[in-house]
């Protein structure tokens, strides 16, 4: 289909448009998975994907839930969930750039008459263990994506390293429907982006700001970190990566509601780490298991 | 002349990053082909954010044919008595397939040999090339490297194509994954795609033609050109800085012009936040009318003018919604008073074992009480700048805990000042904490108040003091801290300013209030870094020649201002006779009181003519040296030195020192000890070279 053919008229249609695209292109389409989590990026599907030998190409849609940046629903972009689109390719294709910027075209953007620019923009996550390499995509100058080559998650250096392609979709929303609001932003013909969040953006910024208990929050952080120990011990990867998973949005709860000191930070964030690393390197040794049993 | 084109082909690659790996590109080659004995006109570097270029003229078809002489053996093995060829010269030969008459006879030292020379001829161009590629841009300096396949290669972002041009033909270079060609490409949105080169001449054109223009000072031009006509049409002026300009430069193409507008309602915001809202990761020129902003601004997008207004409209958005933001941060942080913050600080840690920023701005504090003393000499105005100057190190660091500043931390410090205003803080108050960053480094603009000056003196000597006492000396390039630039700003405050304090001093009279640990270091430690990091600026900055920075350095002071007046006036001097005759003198003297340090002697003692004629021109010249230190006059104390060269020369001459009798012998030595401590008052003077 040619640019501008297409009609992408509402956030669900870009959704749609996505898959389509990134399905044509040997992806398996995943579906968001069902823990509170930050980015897209702490999806199995990535994290785990990403570690060994085996290609792999996955996309999904990912709720990305941040409680630092609620605005109780009262600002037009920052919110505390956000929808990612994250697409990943292991190995990447040489011609990746083009395929990503293929994807926009797919979607209803003319390029020929805006502007996309790709500025350099090192991403890292202290929890995961990861950093990577690459830009922020700039579309008349507001972020859209987020470009990198990974080179390490969990502590582990990548052998074949991935490209990870994360689609802020409201902002893409924003531009192609022409709004200034997310709320404003048509979900379907019928339905407004406002009608489905708005009301839980303004309870989960008073829960998170205001009302979440610290003290209970951080007993859960501990439980989360004990039963994600003991699933290790027991060799039992993914759960324990489960309760990883729950760990650090716990402590991005406590985060929002001020109750973590600076020294306190770099302790959790450490501890988040260490099981997300111990999850890696668990996994690969189950790899190499597989493998030396499918050998024999 | 054959003509040779290396261009690498990259994703996007930093802004600021693709000049220097351009730079380095060239210099390897240049290197290169030195090293290999190809001669070339010249080299022109081109650069976008998408490839990095080097183009060399005037290459030769061929190295050089490189002629050596070989050592063989000695005469008398290598010859019979008959002057005929031995066994062992025969070898010697047959190894260089050369015959008998080729052989030369010369003399090493004492001892005659056989020589032969030897041509190797030189390697087609082409064939070099081939071999200095690969290695060249596997040693570019990258600040970051990464992996993109599995060829083991590594770089700044991927490299995705090469062309290696040796006239119209392509050398078979191989780099990781690729094989280099002809084949360039054009603008990624308004280019043709791929374009083949025919000659590396054509280069620049054939680019042009596919919108890409690869010489960034073209590029620089265009943008500049395009600015001034908004200021033109619009009666504005823009407001640039360096790095705004490198990287709208680093990440275009073909840099196409914006104009974008905001409405009126925002220009109620302080202008710097306006500023910062529209530098934000170097997008959008600001421009100011009459010194207020203004409400336009430019963008650059790549490689084509904006006719349909797509883009403006875009950009105009993004800036409207990131001045709303700014509006709701100030509207925010304006609800507290500056001085509610402070205690807040407490909660915000400095660094782990110097506490939080509330016990820096302690620190800081006293610092300032302490250099009051040595700034105001007046009484009467002392006590008014002092209560001042310790409310503005009160609040100097609260505007840390604004929105503002968390979101643009560019405006730390002017917020901080903007904040006290509207805080009914004293306006000095306010200037104070405004300026107290600068200057961020050796060449910044400086503070122009004189408490922002003691401000900015004390939270840097703090910053320098803290991590030296816990330990942290950068190493090599290793300076998490940044205390060599936070001291190369403290100093060249001091210096530019100029200000006369004694550093040491004040050093000594905080020392307490920083922690002793295991491992961490003393205030002489601090002196000494400080002192370290005043020889390269006298060098560099002042271009104060080296061996009168030594002179000067080799007796240290807390002064560090009167320090570079010493080394202007010696350097003024250097060169006269009387000075060089006077640093030989100096040189006896100290060799002759070695450790001796008493100073007071006893004229009466002296018996012979030249001790007393030496005493009452010391007496004389000490009277001119001490009024005109007083003065800071060194000129006018050097000068008062150089009439006592004479009189300590006779003295030499006549007098026996090491006399048996102690006493006399002593009484001696105290003299010469005190004349020395005189010359001291301006270096050691032993360390001139002229």
């Amino acid at each position: 289909m040619r640019s501008g053919e297409r009609r992408v008229r509402t956030f669900q249609d870009l959704v749609l448009a996505l898959h389509e695209y990134w399905r044509d292109r040997g992806c398996v389409i995943f579906e968001p998975y069902d823990v509170e989590k930050g980015a897209g990026t702490f999806n199995p599907a990535t994290f785990f994907g990403c570690l060994g030998p085996d290609p792999w190409r996955v996309a999904y849609v990912e709720p990305s839930r941040r409680p630092t940046d609620g605005r109780y629903g009262e600002n037009p972009i920052r919110l505390r969930l956000h929808h990612q689109y994250q697409v990943i390719l292991k190995p990447p294709p040489p011609d990746i750039q083009d395929l990503y910027l293929g994807s926009l075209e797919h979607v209803g953007i003319d390029l020929r008459e805006h502007d996309v620019k790709f500025s350099e923009d090192d991403w890292e996550s202290p929890t995961l263990g990861a950093w990577g390499v690459g830009w922020q995509v700039w579309l008349d100058e507001m972020e859209i994506t987020q470009f990198t080559y990974f080179q390490q998650m969990g502590g582990i250096d990548l052998d074949p390293v991935s490209v990870e392609l994360t689609y802020g979709l409201e902002r893409i929303a924003l531009f192609l429907q022409g709004v200034e609001s997310a709320f404003d932003l048509r979900w379907s013909e019928d339905v407004k982006y406002g009608e489905l969040w708005h009301e839980k953006e303004r309870q989960f910024s008073i829960y998170n700001f205001e009302k979440a208990d610290v003290e209970r929050i951080r007993r859960m952080f501990e439980l989360a970190e004990a039963e994600a120990r003991a699933c290790l011990e027991a060799g039992l990867v993914f759960p324990a990566y489960d309760h990883t998973l729950r760990c650090s949005h716990l402590f991005n709860v406590l985060d929002a509601r001020g109750a973590i000191s600076v020294a306190e930070r770099e302790t959790y964030i450490a501890r988040i780490r260490e099981l997300a690393r111990a999850c890696a390197q668990r996994y690969l040794r189950l790899l190499e298991e597989r493998r030396a049993r499918v050998l024999a | 002349m054959p003509e040779f084109l290396l261009e690498v082909g990259t994703e996007e690659l930093p802004a600021l990053d693709a000049p220097v790996l351009a730079a380095a590109l060239a210099r390897t080659l240049e290197q290169g082909l030195k090293e290999a004995r190809l001669p070339f006109q010249g080299t022109e570097i081109y650069w976008t954010p998408r490839r990095l270029a080097v183009l060399v003229r005037g290459l030769p078809e061929r190295q050089e044919d490189l002629v050596e002489e070989v050592r063989g053996p000695a005469v008398v093995v290598g010859l019979d008595p008959d002057g005929n060829p031995t066994q062992a010269a025969l070898g010697f030969l047959r190894k260089y397939g050369a015959s008998p008459e080729d052989l030369v006879r010369k003399k090493v030292g004492e001892k005659e040999y056989l020589f032969l020379r030897v041509r190797t001829p030189g390697k087609p161009t082409g064939e070099i090339l081939t071999e200095l590629i690969p290695p060249a841009i596997r040693s570019l300096p990258c600040r970051k490297t990464m992996r993109w396949d599995s060829s083991g290669l590594s770089f700044l972002r991927p490299i995705r194509w090469l062309v290696c041009l040796l006239d119209g033909e392509v050398l078979p270079v191989r780099l990781g994954a690729l094989e280099a060609g002809r084949t360039t490409r054009g603008h990624r949105f308004f280019g043709p795609g791929e374009v083949e080169l025919a000659s590396p001449g054509q280069y620049v054109e054939a680019l042009r033609a596919a919108r890409v223009v690869a010489d960034p000072a073209e590029r620089a031009e265009m943008i500049r050109e395009a600015a001034a006509r908004v200021e033109a049409e619009h009666g504005v002026k823009a407001l640039w800085t360096e790095e705004l300009l490198g990287i709208i430069v680093g990440s275009l193409e073909w840099p196409a012009p914006v104009l974008g507008e905001f409405p009126a309602e925002f220009l109620d915001l302080p202008a710097p936040v306006i500023a910062a809202v529209l530098h934000e990761e170097g997008k959008f020129v600001p421009f100011a009318r009459d010194g207020e902003p203004a409400p336009v601004f430019l963008g650059f997008r790549d490689g084509k003018e904006d006719d349909r207004g797509h883009v403006r409209r875009g950009y105009e958005r993004v800036v409207k919604a990131r001045l709303r933001d700014a509006r709701f941060f100030f509207e925010n942080d304006l609800k507290r008073p500056l001085a509610e913050r402070v205690p807040d600080l407490r909660g915000v840690v400095y660094e782990a074992r110097l506490g939080t920023v509330w016990d820096k701005v302690q620190r800081i504090r006293e610092i300032c009480a302490h250099l009051s003393r040595h700034l105001w000499m007046d009484a009467a105005e002392r006590e008014k700048l002092e209560k001042l100057l310790d409310r503005a190190a009160f609040l100097c660091k609260a505007d840390l805990t604004t929105e503002m500043v968390k979101e643009f931390p560019e405006l730390e410090g002017v917020m901080g000042g903007i904040y006290a205003r509207r805080s009914g803080e004293p306006e000095e108050v306010a200037r104070a904490i405004e300026e107290h960053l600068l200057p961020r480094t050796r060449s910044d603009e400086l503070p122009k108040t004189v408490l922002g000056t003691a401000l900015s003196l004390a939270d840097k000597l703090d910053t320098v003091t803290g991590a030296i006492m816990i330990g942290e000396v950068p190493t090599g390039s290793r300076d998490p801290y940044g205390i060599r630039r936070a001291a190369n700003a403290l100093i060249s405050l001091i210096l530019r300013k100029p200000l006369v304090v004694d550093l040491f001093d004040v050093i000594d009279a905080v020392a307490e209030f920083y922690p002793r640990l295991p491992g961490g270091k003393g205030p002489g430690e601090v002196k000494a870094f400080l002192v370290e990091r005043l020889r390269h600026i006298l060098r560099d900055d002042h271009d104060i020649p080296h061996d009168v920075v030594e002179a000067v350095l080799a007796v240290p002071r807390g002064d560090f201002l009167g320090l570079l007046e010493r080394a202007r006036a010696l350097a003024s001097l250097r060169g006269d006779a009387a000075l060089a005759e006077v640093a030989q003198l100096f040189e006896r003297l100290r060799n002759i009181t070695g450790d001796h340090e008493e100073t007071s002697f006893d004229p009466q003692r002296f018996q012979q003519e030249e001790e007393r004629e030496l005493w009452r021109a010391y007496l004389r010249a000490e009277g001119h040296v001490r009024r005109a230190l007083e003065g800071r006059d060194y000129v006018a104390a050097l000068k008062a030195l150089l009439p006592l060269g004479e009189p300590i020369h006779r003295y030499f001459e006549r007098v026996f020192v090491m006399v048996e009798d102690e006493g006399i012998r002593r009484n001696r030595l105290s003299f010469l000890r005190a004349l020395l401590s005189l010359f001291l008052e301006i270096g050691d003077l032993s360390k001139l070279t002229t």
